[in-house]
C-alpha cells in the first residue's frame, strides 16, 4: 500500500484527535505518547505543540515527570470545524 | 423575456458562487489551509464573473437604456469565471496542459484553432478544458475515497464544462436557445457543487490564522 502524504493541517488534526479521543489518563497525553500516535518526529511535534498551546487549542499540564497535553474547549471546537472543512475539501478530491 | 431569464440566471450564479466562496473563506480563516484559500478565490471569481454579466446587462438595459448590450461585458464576465476554473484545476495540480497522446491532441487543439480571433471563444475553450480536467481528477478521487459528495462535485464540474461548451456553440448559432441552456446548465453545476456544503455545519468560530 502506497504511503499517503499528510499535510501540516492533517497532522494538527491527528494530534488534536489523539488528545481528545485517546488520552491514557485525565492529566493528558505525554510527548512520547503523541509521537507514537500522531506519527511525527520529536522536533516537529515540539514546534506544533508550542503553536497549539499558544493558540489555546491545547492545555499544557505539568505532572511529576513530564509535560502533558490535553485538548481545550477551543481545541474541540476547532477539531469539529476542521473535520467539516476536511469533508468539504474531500468532496473536491482535495486535502486541506 | 429571454433577456430577463438570462440576467436572472446570471445573478443566481453570482449568489451561488458568492455563498460557496464565503464558505471556503470561513474554512481558510479557521484553518489557514491553502487548498481552501484556492477554492475561495475560485468560487469568488466564478460568482463575480456571473455577477459582471448579470449586473452589466441590468445596468446597460435599465439604467443606460442601451438597445443592444455590449459584448465586452460577456467577455469580461467569462474571463473572470475562467480564473475561477483555473484555480479549481490548479488545486488538483496541473501536470500538463495538453494530453500527450496525439489522438487527444487532435481533439483538444481545434478548440483553440476554430475560434479564430474571438477572445470570448478562446476564453470559453480554456474554461472547458480546465473544467474537464477538474472533472476527471474529481472522478479519480471518487475511485479512491468512494464518497457520495465527491460524485456531486464531479457532476457539478461536468455540468459547468458542458455549460461552457454549449455557450461556445451558442456563439456559432446566436439566435438559438443554446445560450439560455448553457447558463441553466452552469447554474445546475454550481448547485451540485453546493451539495457538499449542506453536509457541513456552518459555524461562526474564529481561530488564529498562524496554525
Amino acid at each position: 500500500m502506497a504511503a499517503t502524504y499528510r499535510t501540516h493541517m492533517s497532522i494538527i488534526g491527528d494530534i488534536l484527535a489523539t488528545t481528545r479521543d485517546e488520552v491514557p489518563d485525565e492529566s493528558g497525553a505525554s510527548v512520547t505518547y503523541l509521537i507514537r500516535k500522531a506519527n511525527v518526529s520529536y522536533s516537529r511535534l515540539s514546534k506544533i505543540l508550542e503553536t497549539l498551546v499558544q493558540q489555546g487549542l491545547l492545555e499544557q499540564t505539568t505532572s511529576e515527570r513530564a509535560c502533558k497535553y490535553r485538548i481545550s474547549e477551543r481545541g474541540r471546537e476547532f477539531l469539529q470545524a476542521y473535520r467539516g472543512f476536511r469533508e468539504f475539501a474531500d468532496s473536491f478530491g482535495l486535502r486541506i | 423575456m429571454e433577456f430577463v431569464l438570462e440576467t436572472a440566471l446570471n445573478l443566481l450564479g453570482f449568489l451561488v458562487g458568492l455563498v460557496l466562496g464565503i464558505f471556503a473563506y470561513i474554512g481558510f480563516k479557521n484553518t489557514g489551509s491553502p487548498t481552501l484559500f484556492r477554492l475561495n478565490i475560485a468560487f469568488f471569481s466564478i460568482g463575480i464573473g456571473f455577477g459582471v454579466v448579470g449586473f452589466g446587462y441590468l445596468t446597460e438595459s435599465f439604467i443606460l437604456n442601451y438597445v443592444k448590450v455590449d459584448m465586452w461585458i460577456q467577455t469580461l464576465g467569462i474571463g473572470i469565471q475562467t480564473i475561477g476554473y483555473f484555480f479549481i484545476a490548479f488545486s488538483h495540480g496541473i501536470k500538463s496542459f495538453f494530453p500527450k497522446s496525439r489522438y487527444f491532441k487532435s481533439i483538444a487543439v481545434p478548440l483553440f484553432i476554430i475560434p479564430g480571433n474571438s477572445i470570448e471563444h478562446i476564453i470559453r475553450s480554456i474554461s472547458f478544458i480546465l473544467l474537464v480536467y477538474g472533472t476527471i481528477e474529481t472522478i479519480m478521487s471518487y475511485m479512491e475515497n468512494r464518497k457520495k459528495s465527491t460524485i456531486f462535485v464531479a457532476a457539478g464540474l461536468g455540468l459547468l464544462a458542458m455549460g461552457e461548451f454549449l455557450g461556445w456553440y451558442s456563439v456559432v448559432f446566436p439566435q438559438s436557445v443554446l445560450y439560455f441552456i448553457s447558463i441553466s446548465t452552469k447554474i445546475a453545476g454550481l448547485g451540485a457543487l453546493f451539495i457538499p456544503i449542506s453536509q457541513v455545519p456552518l459555524r461562526g468560530v474564529r481561530f488564529g490564522s498562524n496554525i
